[in-house]
């Protein structure tokens, strides 16, 4: 497990969403990356019932990197508190679906193939919303390294040689705060949910 | 009341606890009102009991009943009552009417204008007692009967078994018991020698029937051994193919050119005929537990016999007949063989028989790795009965506890893919064997080092604490009388198929399990000692260090390692004596004194000044196989005493 960057990538007008996957597949495949299978993350978000006060959010996150464990993350207010246990999980959150109700049509997922290059590991997802298509993300994953910001740079480059120059690559939000920290799966996770509630916010396309 | 202490009473719950909370807190139920109180009480009162009597009061007073508050009581019961006081209404509706037609039948007698109470005689029974006394003593006749003639019988029994010394059924029963699972079955005694309660999962039954032993048979055998144990009165019936002994015999065998004689000379797996003592005489226990073993390594080889099918190694395993043939290291097999023999096939009818005795003493069966595959499979079936804790109601029962913590610690696709791989017995016992023959061959590796070099002491001790894949020795290089000024000391940890040095200056070289590089590596090393022991011996003596060199680059090419060197010089007030000394590992140690400047200087045309003699004269080797001292390092230190010695 080592560091990931999440950056978005914007869709050309009048091109499609396959047409960039297959550009950068390319790309990185020319750089002598091997396709390593597929991935998919995923997340599903439910509300709680108004009786039982101010509303909340709880967010249900599955991620293929980590096959047997179910992350959740509850937003209230001001804080964000996440779980990460197991597979069961997901039954639980079915017991407590008088209390926590699904939102079906928010139900986001991103998903494509997964190339590994030397210590790196990219994977070029398509975001889709109830099969409506929304963008693209593109995940870098350093493995070697759990610090951040050590490997900013590195990362930084390699992101800007993968996308092109016109691309900005900052620092994603969720690690500002945690760029000395040791990185855990749970910080990918964030990511994804940072951008996927981007994703929900806008109709059609993001292309910011 | 300064040391008053505080007690506290409460008042004993006199009210049900409806719940307890999470918190603690516990709710209790209400208590009732007085009317449901009543209510409750009144539902309580048998009425069926009072009717009953009411009904007898009735047959004495009236000749006929009538059967239908009976009938009502009944359906009383069956109705769920609409209201709680329902039934007590309808009971006492009843009463009321009984009570009514009471009182006029008393009104109606007592006026006696109608009706008059005679009182009756009761019916004479007719009694004769002579019949009844007759009847009731064939009666206990009979009973009596059958009771003396089980009382004879269990009087015979007895007797036959103290005056004849017979053992009793019931008490060995018992003790069979004691110790093996029994149960009745219709009219028979069947018990279950497996492992299932163990863990086992192994399909095949062990079944056996016991039955009580023919006393004829039974006095047969105590008139055979009359000094011996008695013969037990149970007789057991294990399944023909748990009869006999079996056993696992593990091999260890160098390679044969032909594979078909190695088939051929291992199958050479003798088996003692049986137990000791034929078949029927055996006492239970021991055939119990002999029929168990037979199960056991059945379930052992059956296993080991399907993991070799799966495994694919670079060499495949090969299963012939009850033979598993491995290979461990390049040309040293493992063979695992089941052997059983159930006492009724006659071991010579086999026409290998005599061809295996003369194999069978070339190698011998291994009895550490039979131990250890028994062990493995005993871990396994304590592994399926003993599962990790904590197991909660919802959770999945099997996964191991680095499995269920791997959802929770969000463990990635490889960590979760080396979870999910399972060492299986065959592997475990195969890396096992291999440790052996690694820790074997460094054994014998070093003692021939030890042996052959006798200069510096090689002194090599092992762990005696190791694991059956991992050993440890430690390797001390010495020179004997020096062991304080320097000993070089090394590391080796002897694994499956590599062993790991860890020299002294902390590098660590990976060895195969080619030994040829464990004994350059030592060879080496010792070489290595050589030079540093002697560079502080001439420490000690004041002597100073002018160069070393580990690699030289200078002269023939080692075929192991590189040529060695270092200068020495005499203590400081002179320092005119020198001594060089090389160390080739192919060759040995050779010393080279020199002195500069010489004490006598001669002019001569060429070198015609004595400065000329500081830039260091010719070496002059020394025969050291000619000098005093016991070992190298005494010689030299005899050296560099006679050179510094003014003279």
């Amino acid at each position: 497990m080592g560091v990931t960057v999440l950056q978005q990538y914007p869709v050309p007008e009048n091109k499609t969403g396959t047409y960039v996957i297959e550009l950068l597949s390319k790309r990185i495949l020319a750089l002598g990356a091997t396709q390593q299978g597929q991935f998919l993350v995923d997340c599903e978000s439910y509300l709680s019932h108004p009786q039982m006060g101010t509303t909340k959010t709880v967010h249900i996150l599955h991620n293929s990197e980590q096959p047997a464990s179910v992350f959740s993350i509850l937003e209230s207010g001001t804080k964000n508190i996440h779980v990460i246990a197991d597979g069961l999980f997901d039954l639980l959150m079915m017991k407590l679906s008088q209390h926590y109700t699904s939102k079906k049509q928010t139900k986001i997922e991103s998903k494509g193939p997964r190339f590994e290059l030397g210590d790196f590991c990219v994977k070029l997802g398509s975001v889709t919303m109830n099969q409506n298509f929304k963008g693209i993300l593109v995940e870098v994953e350093y493995r070697p390294c759990v610090m951040a910001n050590a490997v900013w740079g590195l990362l930084r480059e390699f992101l800007q040689g993968l996308l092109g120059p016109t691309i900005p690559v900052q620092p994603p939000q969720h690690l500002l705060s945690r760029m000395n920290e040791i990185y855990t799966p749970i910080d990918t996770v964030y990511q994804y949910l940072e951008h996927f509630s981007a994703y929900r916010k806008v109709t059609g396309m993001r292309n910011a | 009341m300064a040391n008053s202490v505080n007690i506290s009473i409460e008042a004993p719950i006199e009210n049900q606890i409806q719940e307890i909370t999470y918190d603690g807190q516990e709710i209790y139920q209400a208590p009732l009102s007085m009317s449901e109180n009543l209510a409750r009480l009144a539902q309580k009162i048998d009425f069926s009991k009072s009717d009953d009597e009411f009904c007898n009061i009735k047959k004495e007073g009236e000749s006929s009943t009538d059967p239908k508050p009976d009938e009502e009581s009944k359906d009383a019961g069956y109705q769920s009552s609409l209201w709680p006081w329902e039934s007590v209404r309808n009971k006492l509706r009843n009463a009321l009417t009984e009570v009514c037609v009471l009182a006029d039948v008393l009104n109606i007698a007592k006026e006696k204008r109608y009706m008059v109470l005679d009182p009756v005689q009761p019916e004479q029974v007719d009694n004769r007692p002579m019949v009844q006394v007759y009847g009731r003593k064939k009666a206990l006749g009979a009973a009596a009967a059958v009771l003396l003639a089980g009382v004879e019988r269990l009087r015979a029994s007895e007797n036959m078994r103290i005056n004849r010394n017979m053992p009793d059924f019931h008490i060995d029963l018992l003790r069979l018991r004691q110790n093996w699972r029994l149960k009745k079955v219709s009219n028979t005694i069947v018990g279950d020698l497996s492992y299932r309660t163990a863990g086992s999962k192994f399909s095949q039954t062990g079944v056996f029937e016991v039955t009580k032993a023919p006393e004829d048979q039974m006095m047969q055998a105590m008139s055979l051994n009359a000094a011996g144990p008695a013969p037990s009165a149970l007789r057991v019936t294990v399944p023909p193919e748990l009869q006999g002994v079996a056993f696992i015999s593990v091999l260890c065998q160098k390679e044969q050119e032909d594979v078909v004689t190695a088939t051929l000379s291992s199958s050479a797996l003798n088996c003692p005929g049986t137990l000791p003592g034929d078949g029927a005489e055996l006492h239970w226990q021991q055939k119990l537990e002999a029929a168990q073993n037979v199960l056991f390594c059945k379930e052992l080889f059956a296993r080991l016999a399907a993991e070799a099918v799966q495994l694919d190694a670079s060499i495949p395993h090969m299963v012939v007949g009850n033979q598993i043939m491995a290979t461990v290291l390049p040309g040293i097999q493992l063979l695992i063989g089941l052997c059983h023999n159930n006492g009724q096939n006659n071991p010579n009818a086999n026409p290998e028989g005599v061809k295996t005795e003369g194999a069978a003493g070339k190698s011998d069966h291994d009895h550490v790795l039979e131990h250890s595959l028994h062990q493995l499979l005993r871990a396994v079936h304590y592994a399926n009965t003993h599962h990790p804790f904590p197991h909660p109601a919802t959770g999945p029962l099997g996964p191991s506890k680095r499995r269920c913590l791997a959802g929770p610690m969000a463990a990635d696709r490889y960590e979760l893919l080396d979870m999910s791989k399972e060492q299986s017995l065959l592997e475990q016992i195969i890396q096992q064997a291999q440790h052996f023959f690694m820790r074997r061959r460094s054994e014998y590796v070093l003692d021939t080092i030890a042996k052959e070099v006798k200069d510096p002491l090689i002194v090599s001790h092992w762990n005696a604490l190791n694991s059956p894949t991992q050993s440890c020795v430690k390797i001390n290089i010495m020179a004997y009388g020096y062991d304080a000024v320097c000993r070089t000391s090394l590391v080796v940890h002897v694994g499956e198929k590599t062993l790991k040095c860890i020299c002294r200056d902390g590098k660590v070289r990976h060895l195969s399990y080619e030994l040829q590089e464990l004994r350059d590596l030592i060879y080496c090393q010792i070489y290595q000692h050589q030079m540093t022991a002697v560079q502080a011996v001439g420490r000690c003596m004041g002597w100073q260090l002018l160069a070393s060199s580990a690699h030289l680059g200078s002269g023939p090419v080692e075929p192991l390692g590189n040529a060695a060197s270092c200068l020495l010089a005499s203590p400081a007030p002179a320092g005119d004596r020198m001594i060089a000394i090389r160390c080739e590992p192919s060759v040995g140690i050779q010393v080279f004194i020199a002195q500069s400047p010489r004490k006598d200087f001669f002019s001569s045309e060429l070198v015609q000044d004595k400065k000329w003699e500081n830039l260091g004269g010719a070496f002059k080797e020394i025969k050291l196989d000619k000098m005093e001292g016991k070992n190298f390092l005494n010689k030299m230190e005899l050296l560099m005493a006679c050179l510094s010695s003014p003279s």
